[in-house]
Order: C-alpha cells, then sequence, then structure tokens
C-alpha cells in the first residue's frame, strides 16, 4: 500500500484537488455545526474548580469536590454557618428543622419542621419528606432503598435506631446511643450527607436522581455537561431571604491543570479558582485578583507501620516525628501556606489545643533515639506517597522535605509514588510488608475522620488504619468520645486521645494546610470559613 | 472495490479486539478498588463484598471480558459508575469534540506540511531546505505536554490573544468564532509532532520522485523547474500524501489526549484522564476504544482514497 510506483501514478489532478478541498471543506463544516447554548446577558459567576464533580445525589456524592455543589443544591434538618471566618469551628444553625430539642439522656432529637418550604419540583416539605429520606438509606423494605449507599453514610445512620414523623412538621431520631457530635454529622458532607431530597424526583429517577437533582437549596440544577460545566440557577422562592443569591447563575467549570485554572481568573474566563499554587500568589496579585487563604481543617500526617520490626521500639518513631523541621516546610517550601503541626487532633476540629506540641524539632536528640534504639549508623525505610488528589498541591516537595530531613539523622528513605486511585486502594488493604511510612491529607470540623483512621475498627480492610495501629485502649477512649454527654467531655476525652497517639507515636502529624482560593475584584462577598466547601450564596458582583 | 472494502474491514476487527482486550487486562492489573471509589471511604468490606458480587466483579477476569464484549456488541459499553450515565451518552459527545481539535490540527498539519515539505525539497540542500530540516527536528521534539505548558505562558500571559481553557466562553457563548478562536491553541499544540513528521515524509518523498529518470525526462524537454518541481514532482507524491494523512488522523487523535488535558478541551482525552483518576472503569475502556476506533476507521479512509486514486489510472 505505501510502495506506489511513482511512474504509475499520475492521478487525475482536477479530481484529486476535489477531493482534498472536499475535506478541508467538511472539517469546517464540522466546526460550524457545532452549536453552544446562549444565556442572555445576567449576571453569572463562573468558578473554576480542580475536577469534574461526581454524581449530584447527596447521599452518594463521594466527594468534597462533588459536595461542593451540592451542598448549593441540597441542605439537611439543619446546616452550618459558613457566613463566618473567624470561628474555630463553623456553628450549627436552623436549617429545614426550625429548632430541636435534646432529651435529657441524649438519645432522641425531636425536629420542628420548617413550614412553607417546598422543594425545587414543588414538593412539599414535611415530616413525611424527612422520613421517604431516612427510608432511602436505612429501611431495607422501602422500594427507595440504596443499598450501595448504606455503608459510605454509615457515620451519621450507623447510630439511629429509629425515626417516626410525628406530626407533619415534627419529626424525631431516635439513636442506639449518645452521640455527642450527632448534629455536626448531619452537617458533614463525607462519602454521602444527611441532606434532603425531593421525594417526588428521587420516585420519578431512582438511581438516576443524581443527574436529576432536586432539593430546597438556595440554587437549582439548569444544565449539566460532563467535564465542561455545572450550571446551577437561583432558587428565586428559597425560604431564607439572607442566603438567597443576588445574582443568577453559577457555574462549575472543572479546569485540572493549575496554570490553565490560574490562567483562566486572569483571562476573565472565571472570576473564582480553587486550589491556586502558592508559586502564583505574588503573580495573581500582581494582576489585581485576591488571594483568600486561611488555614482550613485538613492535616498532613505520616502514617507508620505498627507491624514493622524496624519500627517496633517506639524511640525510632520518635526520632523520626522529631527530625522534621515542620517549622522550615511551612515557611520556605511552603511560602507560610501551611502551619507546622503537632498533634492527631486537626487545627478546625474539636479538642484542638495548639499548645500540645509533644516532640519538638530536634534532630541531635533524633540521632541519640536511633542510636540507644541499636542504630547508631542509622536505617533504610520505604515511604508510599500518592500524587494527585484534592487539594494535594505540592505533596511530592513536602515527601522529599522529609526525605531530607531524615537523611540528616540517619533515616534513608526510598520513595515510591502511586497514582491517588491505586494508593487509597493500598491504604484500605494496609501497608505492604517492608513499607515504613505512607501519607495522606484528611480532616474534618468533627472528629469523626478519627474513627476511619485511629481505633481499632478502621484495621484494614474495614477503614484507612493502614499501619496496623491497634490499641484497645485508645478504641475505648474514642467511644467514650462518642457518647459524651457534654461538650466539655468530648473535648476532653479527644485530648487524651491526642496524647495517647502522640505516647505511641503512631502517627506523626506534620502540617495543617491552607484551603486558597482566588477571586476577581468583580466579586465581592467571598467568605472563607474553615471548612471543605463553602457558601457561595453570599457573592456579590460589583461591576 | 467492495472485496477490497470488506478485506480491509475484516483486517481491522482483530486489531479493535487486541485493543479491547489489552485495555481491559490492564485495567484489572491496576491496583486500586472500584468498590472503594463507589462506597466511599467509610464502606464495610462487606459492603464493598456485595458490590462486587452486583457488579461482577466476583467472577474469572476471562468471563467478565466475554459479558463486556457482548455487550460491547450490541452497542452497550455500561455505566459510568462515577456519573451514572452510560458510557456511550458521555462519548459520543466527546467524540466530536475531539473530532474537531483533530481536524483543527489536522488542517494546520496538511497545510503546513505540504507547503513546507515541497518548498524545501524543490530548494534541496539550499538554506531554506536545511531551516525546514531543523525546524522540523525543533519541532519533532517538543512534546504536547511541553509546548502546550509553553503556549499557555505566551499566549496566556505574555501576549494574552487566545483563550486558554474550553472551548467556548462559559458566560457568553459566541457560537462558531468562539470555538474557532478556543481552538488555536491546543490545536496548533496537537499539530506541533505531525507537522514536523508530515514535513519530513513530504520532503523526502519529492526528493526521491525529482530523482527519477521521467522527470529528468521532462528537464530534457526543457520545461520549466516550476512545472517540472509542482506539475510533475508534487503530483505524483499525492497519492503518498494523503496516506500520510490518514495516519496522521489517528496519531493526532492519540495526541489530542495532552492537548485537551492542558487546555482543559472538554473532548476524550480529558474524559480519559479524569476516568483514570477516579478508576472509572467502563469509560476508560470507553475511551481508549473510541480512540483506537478513530485511528483504525482514519487508516482504513486514506487506505480506501489511495485505492481509488490508484483504481483510477488503471
Amino acid at each position: 500500500m505505501f510502495l506506489i510506483n511513482a511512474s504509475e501514478c499520475l492521478v487525475d489532478r482536477s479530481g484529486l484537488s476535489r477531493r482534498l478541498i472536499g475535506l478541508i471543506a467538511s472539517m469546517i463544516i464540522g466546526v460550524m455545526v457545532t452549536v453552544s447554548p446562549v444565556y442572555a446577558q445576567d449576571k453569572t459567576i463562573t468558578i473554576a474548580v480542580e475536577g469534574d464533580p461526581t454524581r449530584l445525589d447527596p447521599h452518594t456524592h463521594g466527594l468534597w469536590l462533588t459536595y461542593r455543589v451540592v451542598y448549593h443544591i441540597f441542605e439537611g434538618l439543619v446546616q452550618q454557618d459558613l457566613s463566618r471566618d473567624d470561628v474555630h469551628i463553623p456553628p450549627i444553625i436552623p436549617a429545614l428543622a426550625e429548632s430541636w430539642d435534646i432529651s435529657a439522656d441524649g438519645k432522641t432529637y425531636t425536629f420542628n419542621l420548617r413550614r412553607d418550604v417546598k422543594f425545587h419540583d414543588g414538593t412539599d416539605w414535611n415530616a413525611e419528606a424527612a422520613k421517604f429520606n431516612f427510608d432511602r438509606l436505612l429501611d431495607p423494605d422501602a422500594p427507595h432503598f440504596l443499598e450501595t449507599a448504606v455503608g459510605g453514610n454509615g457515620w451519621w445512620i450507623g447510630d439511629i435506631e429509629s425515626y417516626e414523623a410525628a406530626d407533619s412538621h415534627t419529626f424525631v431520631v431516635h439513636l442506639k446511643t449518645p452521640v455527642s457530635n450527632f448534629l455536626q454529622r448531619l452537617v458533614n458532607g463525607g462519602y454521602g450527607s444527611a441532606a434532603m431530597s425531593s421525594p417526588t424526583a428521587i420516585k420519578k429517577y431512582g438511581e438516576d436522581f443524581g443527574n436529576n437533582p432536586v432539593g430546597t437549596g438556595p440554587f437549582k440544577l439548569a444544565e449539566r455537561v460532563f467535564g465542561e460545566k455545572i450550571v446551577l440557577e437561583k432558587n428565586s422562592d428559597y425560604w431564607d431571604p439572607t442566603r438567597t443569591p443576588k445574582y443568577d447563575r453559577l457555574i462549575y467549570q472543572p479546569i485540572a491543570e493549575d496554570a490553565a485554572r490560574e490562567l483562566a481568573l486572569i483571562s476573565g474566563g472565571a472570576d473564582i479558582i480553587a486550589s491556586p499554587t502558592p508559586d502564583s500568589y505574588d503573580y495573581i496579585r500582581d494582576k489585581g485578583f485576591e488571594i483568600v487563604s486561611k488555614s482550613g481543617p485538613g492535616l498532613q500526617a505520616l502514617w507508620l507501620n505498627m507491624k514493622d520490626p524496624k519500627l517496633a521500639d517506639v524511640r525510632v518513631r520518635q526520632a523520626m516525628y522529631m527530625a522534621i523541621d515542620r517549622e522550615g516546610l511551612c515557611t520556605l517550601l511552603r511560602l507560610n501556606e501551611c502551619l507546622p503541626h503537632y498533634s492527631i487532633i486537626n487545627r478546625h476540629g474539636p479538642g484542638y489545643d495548639e499548645a500540645f506540641v509533644p516532640y519538638s524539632y530536634d534532630p541531635e536528640k533524633a540521632k541519640q533515639l536511633l542510636a540507644d534504639a541499636g542504630y547508631p549508623d542509622g536505617l533504610d525505610i520505604r515511604f508510599e506517597w500518592g500524587a494527585g488528589g484534592a487539594g494535594a498541591v505540592g505533596t511530592k516537595a513536602f515527601v522529599e522535605w522529609v526525605q531530607r530531613d531524615w537523611e540528616k539523622v540517619g533515616i534513608r528513605t526510598e520513595l515510591v509514588s502511586y497514582d491517588i486511585g491505586a494508593y487509597f486502594g493500598q491504604m484500605l488493604k494496609g501497608m505492604r510488608d517492608g513499607t515504613q511510612v505512607m501519607t495522606i491529607g484528611w480532616g474534618e470540623t468533627s472528629y469523626i475522620w478519627l474513627e476511619f483512621v485511629i481505633t481499632p475498627d478502621a484495621l484494614p480492610p474495614n477503614g484507612y488504619n493502614s499501619g496496623y495501629y491497634d490499641n484497645p485502649e485508645l478504641g475505648a477512649v474514642m467511644k467514650q468520645v462518642k457518647t459524651a454527654l457534654t461538650e466539655e467531655e468530648m473535648v476532653d476525652r479527644l485530648k487524651d486521645v491526642a496524647k495517647i497517639i502522640a505516647d505511641d507515636v503512631a502517627w506523626i502529624p506534620v502540617y495543617a494546610y491552607k484551603l486558597a482560593f482566588a477571586v476577581s475584584p468583580r466579586i465581592k462577598g467571598f467568605v472563607l470559613a474553615p471548612e471543605n466547601w463553602q457558601d457561595l450564596t453570599l457573592l456579590e458582583i460589583v461591576e | 472495490m467492495l472485496k477490497f472494502l470488506i478485506f480491509r474491514g475484516l483486517y481491522a476487527l482483530p486489531v479493535l479486539l487486541g485493543v479491547a482486550l489489552i485495555v481491559f487486562i490492564a485495567l484489572h492489573l491496576a491496583p486500586g478498588d472500584v468498590t472503594q471509589q463507589i462506597l466511599g471511604l467509610g464502606a464495610s468490606e462487606e459492603r464493598a463484598q456485595a458490590l462486587r458480587i452486583q457488579l461482577g466483579l466476583d467472577r474469572p477476569v476471562l468471563v467478565q471480558f466475554f459479558i463486556w464484549l457482548g455487550n460491547l456488541l450490541q452497542g452497550d459499553l455500561g455505566m459510568s459508575h462515577y456519573m451514572n450515565v452510560p458510557v456511550v451518552d458521555v462519548l459520543s459527545r466527546k467524540i466530536g469534540n475531539s473530532l474537531i481539535l483533530t481536524g483543527g490540527s489536522l488542517f494546520i498539519v496538511v497545510l503546513i506540511s505540504f507547503v513546507l515539505g515541497t518548498m524545501s525539497a524543490a530548494r534541496f540542500r539550499r538554506p531554506f531546505d536545511r531551516f525546514t530540516v531543523v525546524l522540523s527536528l525543533l519541532l519533532a521534539s517538543m512534546p504536547v505536554f511541553w509546548l502546550g505548558l509553553i503556549f499557555l505562558y505566551a499566549f496566556g500571559i505574555i501576549w494574552p490573544i487566545f483563550p486558554t481553557a474550553g472551548m467556548y466562553d462559559l458566560k457568553n457563548p459566541g457560537g462558531v468564532l468562539d470555538v474557532l478562536h478556543h481552538l488555536v491553541l491546543p490545536a496548533t499544540a496537537t499539530a506541533a509532532a505531525g507537522v514536523a513528521i508530515m514535513t519530513r515524509v513530504t520532503r523526502a518523498s519529492l526528493i526521491e520522485v525529482l530523482g527519477q529518470p521521467y522527470i529528468m525526462a521532462a528537464r530534457a524537454r526543457g520545461l520549466k523547474e516550476r512545472a517540472v518541481v509542482y506539475g510533475h514532482g508534487v503530483r505524483n507524491i499525492l497519492p503518498q500524501f494523503v496516506n500520510m494523512t490518514g495516519l496522521n488522523v489517528g496519531f493526532l487523535f492519540g495526541s489530542s489526549v495532552f492537548a485537551e488535558v492542558i487546555f482543559t478541551w472538554p473532548g476524550i482525552g480529558l474524559q480519559l484522564y479524569d476516568s483514570i483518576l477516579k478508576r472509572d472503569g467502563a469509560m476508560v475502556q470507553g475511551c481508549v476504544l473510541a480512540i483506537a476506533f478513530v485511528f483504525v476507521l482514519s487508516n482504513l479512509i486514506a487506505d480506501f482514497v489511495v485505492y481509488v486514486l490508484d483504481a483510477k489510472k488503471k
């Protein structure tokens, strides 16, 4: 086919040109037929995010990235006040419940539901609708029961014994044991959330509800094109005037490439972008845009393999802890976009105590500890880490910083990287033999995440206790945390948790990362509360 | 001609089947658990196991492959776990977007390489020829993702005349012109390597043709140089040019993956990238198959065009 005898190739010239012209013309026509939807010139705000959100189903959304969108379409019985950035933990305020009573034993919650609220499709919000939503996750006999969602929502439905619609606007939840932060669980967005969906829409769409989401929130879904955009439209009938959007349309555009996201802001394509890179801050500011960055609930920690013989001696683990220069990392490497962190209790979680620093940076002491533990010439370890994931800016630089610090005290580290999907799979299986360290960033404004990480119940494959830290005493304290009747008691027990983990050096916390956004001067009212999602109803356009 | 078509069509089948098998196996060998992606961080092992059974992931790999293949033949590529939509629905739109990008870069490749290739062959070993050779070497050594980032810097920051993200302005979409405006950078970045290869090939084949006895004969008859080169020389490399163009469609379609990620062009490449990160197996398989399909199909069309050109003179 390729070898054509040139002398035989005297083709009809005009015919060939015609074909070439035809080819070019068809390409141009191909471009022409692409018709884009046209919006009227009204008030639109565009936000460029790190990736394409998943299904917009509040019970199965799966990622924080998606919850940031879901949060604007749906709401639960209670909600967080994200209009303030000066709080340690965003306070819980009424939403679809106007008020609530908690019984003295902490086991019964009676919610008085808001009247005259309708879902976007006109369905009435009432106690029946609340029950319908709970049934979706808790009643195997309900026709709309969604079995695949049960496991992922265990952290908020796991302790519910029963629930009932006492009257048309009273909804009662009975718990098996008191749960110290049950209301907090109702506002969290983990794999799923306790947000309320329209029963009519769930009946109509079933599992496909995620592509046809109907809630009661300040925005409704107008259009979605996978990988391109999610267009939300203002809900003019929203019940809360203070959170009724002052603009018409909110568009989420996924832009995975950091540089492209930053350019989208500068060129005016996006009004707000998530996670600009610290190296670009000066440039972005020079161009007249605002960088909003604040400490958030996230915490980067090292998971240690407690089964590994090399780490069996606590002095080795202490040495690893003390050899890391956290201050240097945050100021020099991260340009102050992170804060040194020393406790397993995260910065914006309950029980955090800034003064709690179990071991400070001391490379000399670290060397001494290694020698005492029988490693005068140091030791070799393997450190696995995952590249990618939302909010994970600069993980490579971080693990190399740790490698460098450890090298100074004689801990020679081999770094092995995975892509993030494979990495989480490995975390869930537990650390491989011969791997001593893994790392991820995690942390929420509640302690729920600790239940997935540090307790004996979370040992692989049931959780992310990937380093096999099996301490029944800690398990018992975590149960006390959960069943505490007062907030003071809960906080005190969490401080005990911090101490136990620090004594055993089962995890090495390194830094708390900041949340960061860049905002156009066209936009006012962007508030970055210490939470992994933000309230964009507060935005205003200034022309 | 019909025989030729059928023969070539059948020849493409094992290629597609092979691609399907390799993609399927590769995805099974990669670590990472789709049930965990679906069920979330806090799900128990029992739930995960139940879901594996529901999705058929507990069956032998070969059985899973044949079930999948059977569905494939019925046009069913499965559901995207993440988005809860049929893979085919997403792909059909994405392929269109990718073809626009591929079309744009093919246009650039054909135009530039044809002009550069023939002009430099006609000026064999003269300064212009040397320049083209060096230029094509440079272009061929620039990976799309590198060139793309340079473009971002050059045309996003220094001289911001082209949009750097997306396919159209989200706030005020401006129709065809808007799409063309967004197309410039990704299409050029994708085209660079293709331009280099096609220029080299065009140049080499024209040089070869110009050394043939019948060209000498034409010169001996006293034809002008222009008529010799463009009238007799270029005409005779056209079938090969068309053939190479066909091969390039697949190649460009494949390289556009990188340009799509960098310039957020909502095509099949960006979808593939996103789906790999999310371990969305059905989607990954669909994307790779679609790319292979376009590759095979474009070669088939090129072969056919050459066959027609060839048959005509007989």
